[in-house]
């Protein structure tokens, strides 16, 4: 093959790249059996034909477990099912805040849904991420592993833990049963009565008093609603994820200064009986593990 | 290979199976515990009431160190501790009000606000916890709830080694480092040596720091202070002003302290797997 021809080849594929390409038509029934499962709150059936046959294990399963971790699930009779996701590609319309507990909620739903497809009791290592969109939109996405407790039957709802299967072992064994995610939030504006939030210009040591009240109540009704929501799911929260994003927007000479203040708190749902003991035994280790040389603080930064 | 649900309490079992959506509603609370944290503190025997909060949006007065002159900034030293007591006197109420013992997992953190170089947001977090049986003996300084940045693992093994936690304590020191003259610097080209100013401005403000954090575990007539931190920051103050922040839990000896420390042998292991 000459040069020329080389030359007049590699253009030709390069053309052939630029055009767009169009899906086939197995993708495109794909794309419908999308669009119909989300709008009826189910999943394809290619999926559930999935989940299923590696439930019953016609498919190999799949764990985010380690090696370690696999050989004490099974001691403890658990069995790794597959692997299990949802997620919500939610745009905020009239309210950001409002819109990650809806988002969140859709795509839990969905992970649920995965599971009790599967025959599971549980999710476990549940992993929570975001993507943030190009404009008023995220996706929130969540995945972990769907499991089986050998001598118990399925569930018809089953349960969703940030943990791995072995802590979650460990602490159904201390009575206390991980049941859920919670999530609490809440907004809210506020207008300072003179047009500018006390003390807010001045030359000294001084707190902005009423600045710092609005702000204190805004994230005691978000936490309260994180209450709520581990309260609907029947358990306590521990909740691992906290934010609070306080914004002032300037004033002008139609409308005068104010203050955004969104809290949103994420958690892990236990249920427990608050009058039992847990029975897990401790006893004090100290681990001789090498480290690399660090700074002795919380902040372990390199030294070298 | 062991049947997990024989070892199961009958709540648990049933929620596995999914016969129930829905606990008992007696004694829920919210926390910021890590799992790992929240079996540790009921271990210890206390049950966690809720998440505490105190915050404090703070206006810092204007002051300015003398450009070749190492000096404490006093106002905004002042400020540092004000701003944090007030947040932290604010979680404390919360507890109060929750009739907790103590507050665990304590988090002082500061954040400057977006809109304005000046105000600082100071936050304090943690989980009021009280004991399980209503057992005495575990309040702080003037019978208010104790306060901790233990976390609730370190709380279990503070107990077994016979301390009770007595209050978070706290020294801040915002210090101004001397600039170089031209002279010196010059004197110092090409030579490798100490910079003495420098090296006693950061001596300083952090022995003013560690000399108030002992004044108050002093004052809460505590026997030592455990997990002490030092964190040095700026917060986006000029380059050569930086704050020393010691921050630690003042502990007290309980009684027939020396008799639990005997009875518990900590074991020394080396994982292998990593």
């Amino acid at each position: 093959m000459s040069i020329w021809d080389k030359l007049s080849q590699g253009l030709g594929q390069a053309l052939h790249g630029l055009a767009p390409a169009s899906p086939s038509q197995e993708a495109l029934a794909r794309q419908e059996s999308w669009t119909r499962a989300l709008d009826g709150k189910t999943l394809p059936d290619f999926v559930q034909r999935r989940l299923q046959e590696t439930a019953a294990g016609r498919l190999p399963w799949l764990t985010t477990a380690t090696p370690a971790e696999l050989l004490l699930q099974k001691s403890h009779g658990i069995r790794p099912l597959g692997f299990v996701s949802g997620n919500c590609w939610y745009h905020f319309g009239y309210s950001w805040t409002q819109g990650h507990i809806d988002g969140w909620h859709g795509a839990l739903e969905r992970l649920r849904s995965e599971a009790y497809l599967m025959g599971a009791n549980a999710v476990v290592d549940v992993q929570m991420r975001v993507r943030k969109g190009e404009s008023d939109d995220m996706d929130y996405a969540v995945s972990g592993t769907a499991i089986r407790i050998d001598s118990l039957p399925e569930s018809g709802n089953p349960l969703v833990a940030t943990v791995s299967a072995v802590e979650f072992v460990r602490l159904l064994e201390g009575g206390m049963v991980p049941v859920g995610v919670a999530i609490g939030a809440y907004y809210d504006w506020y207008q300072p009565p003179y047009g500018r939030a006390q003390g807010e210009r001045s030359w000294w040591n001084q707190e902005l008093t009423d600045v710092s009240a609005f702000q204190q109540q805004v994230r005691r009704r978000a936490l309260y609603a994180l209450g709520e929501d581990g309260q609907r799911q029947g358990g306590s929260v521990l909740a691992h994820t906290q934010f609070t994003h306080m914004a002032r927007q300037e004033g002008d000479s139609e409308n005068p200064e104010r203050f955004l203040c969104r809290h949103i708190a994420i958690g892990t749902v236990i249920d427990h009986d608050r009058r039992v003991a847990p029975g897990i035994p401790a006893r004090p280790v100290y681990s001789l593990r090498q480290s690399l040389l660090t700074a002795s603080s919380h902040q372990k930064r390199p030294l070298v | 290979m062991t049947d997990i649900t024989e070892h199961l309490a009958p709540h648990a079992v049933e929620r596995l199976k999914g016969l129930r959506a829905q606990g008992s509603h007696e004694g829920i609370f919210t926390s910021d515990l890590s799992v790992n944290e929240f079996v540790m503190v009921r271990k210890a025997g206390f049950e966690p009431l809720g998440l505490v909060v105190g915050s404090c949006i703070y206006h810092m007065g204007i002051q300015y160190g003398q450009w070749s002159q190492n000096m404490e900034m006093d106002v905004l030293s002042q400020a540092m501790y004000q701003a944090r007591e007030l947040a932290m006197s604010r979680m404390e109420q919360e507890a109060i009000l929750l009739r907790a013992d103590g507050i665990v997992g304590v988090r002082l953190e500061v954040k400057r606000m977006e809109w304005d170089q000046e105000i600082l947001e100071f936050m304090a977090i943690g989980t009021a916890i009280a004991h399980r049986d209503g057992q005495e003996g575990f309040k702080g300084v003037g019978g208010k709830p104790f306060t901790s940045d233990l976390s609730g693992q370190d709380f279990w093994m503070l107990l077994q080694a016979g301390y009770r936690p007595m209050e978070m304590v706290m020294g801040s020191c915002v210090y101004h480092v001397a600039h170089q003259g031209f002279m010196k610097s010059m004197g110092n080209l090409g030579r490798n040596t100490e910079l003495e100013p420098f090296t006693q401005a950061m001596y300083d403000a952090r022995e003013l720091a560690m000399e108030r954090m002992q004044h108050e575990a002093q004052d809460a007539q505590a026997d030592g202070i455990t997990g002490v931190n030092l964190h040095e920051g700026s917060h986006n103050w000029q380059p050569h002003v930086i704050e020393f922040f010691a921050v630690g839990t003042a502990v007290k000896a309980m009684e027939h302290a020396n008799d639990l420390v005997d009875a518990l042998s900590p074991q020394l292991v080396i994982p292998v797997n990593d």
